[in-house]
């Protein structure tokens, strides 16, 4: 049963962000102006209506979540509990990626994501991920994906990509 | 004669080697993603856009329609094989081919799915031609509270027809509508919601919610969730159906045909509704009922197959004559349009009659390419189901950069797909329907202008959504489709 308790709590969770979302929506929408005009509605009139409708969506959300779950739900796939490492592993090579892009070039910062998000994924199978053996081959393949993509939208679509050199080829 | 002039133009226009060639890779591409789990057309058309930056629109428009078309035809490959279906519209063919498969019956079955989608594609393609300037003709004469009003049913059929409960559905669609206030009005000119970010003023790119929403999305969700699922691959044998499978296809696949090409046209959100009628009307109409859910009838891949493709088909009548996306990869599809500064609606079919004629007929080329690709040459695309998960999901991430990054070379947009992709997994969890969230970010813009330009003609009175005659009708719709099912199941719950 505790299953269901905790998952209820993350349904409430869920529902709360997105009453969040449309009072944050509200807020921004106060600062809007109505220039009207021959309408009668003016650009803060749409913003309105999201916020408002976000913030019932979410207090509704909570009241399904707080009255045993929400409604005609399917079951989602997949394991019961979620692999947070796994995720951490993949996130780490997402916001790597984002973050040195620019630093070391595409090529460079694409292989290190491939490195990082396979290993997460692996990890998450439950196989060996890790070995410096298996890293150099993962650097190995990221390398072989993300160079002749890079080649392929730079050159030849014409694709604007940051290189590590000016030379165009890394 | 008209039509027929122009679509031989069409077929000199599409019959270029240059944009041959670009049909043969977007129908290739598109197979190959049909095939991969994990990836769909929406996605990848998405991760494409930045090439309409330097393609010129014809051939980017043939690329992305071969893309669109080909993963149809791939994702029932791996609905047979794998029982996981890429898509939501082959998920009916899983339910009897995966069995065919189990009975070693896997060549029929990918037989039956992909003669059936050539048969379909070409007869909607056909319908697509003479159906598509006639209603284009009509839509001229609509207003913007006629527009306004059939947004609207496409807004409630995504958010409320689809997916089990209208709740989250509408939750998605004004998730959508959120981010689709990101910028500036396209009215007044108005800054909304920016935060004072520079990259905000010019709105958040629908690559960056696509590519966030399902690959990012999906790949954060395999991490974390379905690292212990396994798959069984279905054995594959020879591609063929005997004279006994020819004769119970081919009326599956006229009535398939028939049921999916309408939905496809009218604004009903896509092709999960048609699969599914099919699949329940070829179980009751079948002489071998003790197959179905058994050793899998042929009847119920056929059927549902074609209706697949019609309804994928169709979807481009009110895409091209309405400017209405009906799916989300037609919702991208639109906004590759919006990239060219072309205005997809009913004066496309003057503005831009090369275009779509070139289009609609590279339609025709692309089913016969695909029929090439995907009989002869299955046992190709079936070793692509033997990729190991960890490499393929990793590998999708680089192209989601490709897409995200190339489209306006901001290191920021890689972070925010990163949000996304949270979100993503958060909707996926708890069962939120995410095609409402694409439609709504890029229509939500579309139908706020078409809203306010009919109240300026009213005068700001909304009156002016009743007093015409078609919005009115229209605007009945609306409330049917969000009343009638409800009113229907309260009436069964009473009696």
């Amino acid at each position: 049963m505790a299953d269901i308790t905790s998952s209820r709590r993350y349904q409430t969770l869920a529902g709360c962000g997105v009453l969040l979302i449309g009072a944050g929506l509200a807020a921004g929408a106060l600062t809007i102006p109505s220039t009207a005009g021959y309408a009668g509605v003016g650009p803060n009139f749409l913003p309105w209506i999201v916020a408002i409708v976000l913030m019932v969506c979410g207090a509704m959300l909570v009241w399904e979540a707080r009255s045993g779950g929400y409604r005609e739900m399917e079951e989602p796939s997949g394991a019961a509990h979620g692999d947070w490492r796994a995720i951490a592993w993949v996130g780490a090579g997402i916001l790597a990626n984002a973050a040195l892009i620019t630093v070391i070039g595409f090529i460079l910062s694409c292989t290190l994501c491939f490195m990082l998000a396979v290993r997460g994924l692996r990890a998450s199978e439950g196989k060996p991920a890790g070995s410096v053996r298996q890293s150099a081959l993962d650097f190995a393949i990221g390398f072989m994906i993300a160079a002749p993509a890079f080649w392929l939208f730079t050159k030849l679509l014409a694709i604007n990509l940051p290189g590590l050199t000016s030379t165009g080829w890394l | 004669m008209d039509t027929w002039n122009l679509l031989l133009q069409g077929f000199a226009t599409a019959g270029t080697p240059i944009n041959l060639l670009w049909a043969f890779v977007g129908c290739v591409l598109g197979t190959a993603i049909g095939v991969l789990p994990g990836i769909g057309p929406a996605v990848t058309v998405a991760m494409l856009l930045p090439i309409t930056a330097q393609v010129e629109p014809t051939a980017s428009m043939i690329f992305f329609a071969g893309i669109y078309y080909g993963a149809m035809y791939g994702g029932s490959t791996t609905s047979i094989l794998l029982n996981t279906p890429g898509e939501t519209g082959t998920m009916v063919t899983a339910l009897e081919g995966f069995k065919m498969a189990k009975n070693g019956r896997a060549g029929a079955a990918l037989a039956t799915s992909a003669i059936g989608s050539f048969v379909a594609g070409t007869i909607a393609t056909v319908l697509v031609t003479l159906f598509a300037p006639v209603v284009a003709t009509y839509a001229v004469k609509l207003g913007p509270p006629e527009y306004f009003m059939l947004m609207m049913i496409a807004f409630t059929t995504v958010s409320a027809v689809l997916g089990k409960s209208t709740l989250r559905g509408m939750t998605a669609l004004f998730l959508g509508l959120a981010v689709g206030l990101v910028g500036l009005d396209q009215i007044t000119g108005q800054v909304r919601y920016t935060a004072g970010v520079p990259e905000f003023l010019d709105g958040i790119e629908v690559v960056l919610v696509a590519v966030g929403l399902f690959a990012v999305g999906e790949c954060l969700y395999t991490a974390m969730y379905e690292g212990r699922s396994t798959t069984e691959l279905n054995r594959m044998n020879k591609v063929h159906m005997t004279r006994e499978e020819w004769r119970r296809s081919w009326p599956a696949w006229l009535r398939g045909t028939a049921l999916g090409f309408p939905f496809g046209t009218i604004p009903a959100g896509g092709t999960e509704i048609p699969t599914f009628l099919s699949y329940g009307i070829e179980r009751k109409l079948s002489k071998h009922k003790h197959e179905f859910g058994t050793i899998g009838a042929i009847e119920g891949v056929a059927g549902p197959e074609a209706a697949n493709n019609a309804a994928v088909t169709g979807t481009l009548v009110p895409l091209l004559t309405l400017g209405i996306p009906t799916s989300v990869t037609a919702a991208i599809l639109l906004s590759a349009l919006q990239n060219y500064g072309i205005n997809a609606g009913p004066q496309l079919f003057q503005t831009s009659s090369s275009l779509v004629w070139a289009l609609i007929a590279s339609l025709y080329i692309g089913n016969v390419m695909l029929l090439v690709l995907n009989l002869p040459l299955v046992g190709l695309w079936v070793k692509l189901l033997k990729i190991p998960r960890p490499p393929l999901y990793a590998g999708i991430l680089i192209f989601a950069t490709v897409g995200v990054y190339g489209m306006r070379q901001s290191a920021f947009d890689l972070f925010l797909m990163f949000a996304i992709g949270l979100v993503g997994v958060v909707m996926r969890r708890f069962d939120f329907p995410t095609a409402p969230v694409i439609v709504g970010m890029i229509l939500g813009p579309l139908a706020e202008a078409q809203m306010r330009n009919a109240l300026s003609i009213g005068e700001g009175h909304w009156s002016v959504f009743v007093q015409r005659p078609m919005s009115a009708v229209l605007l009945a719709v609306v409330v049917a489709v969000l009343v009638l099912p409800r009113a229907m199941k309260l009436m069964r719950r009473s009696g």
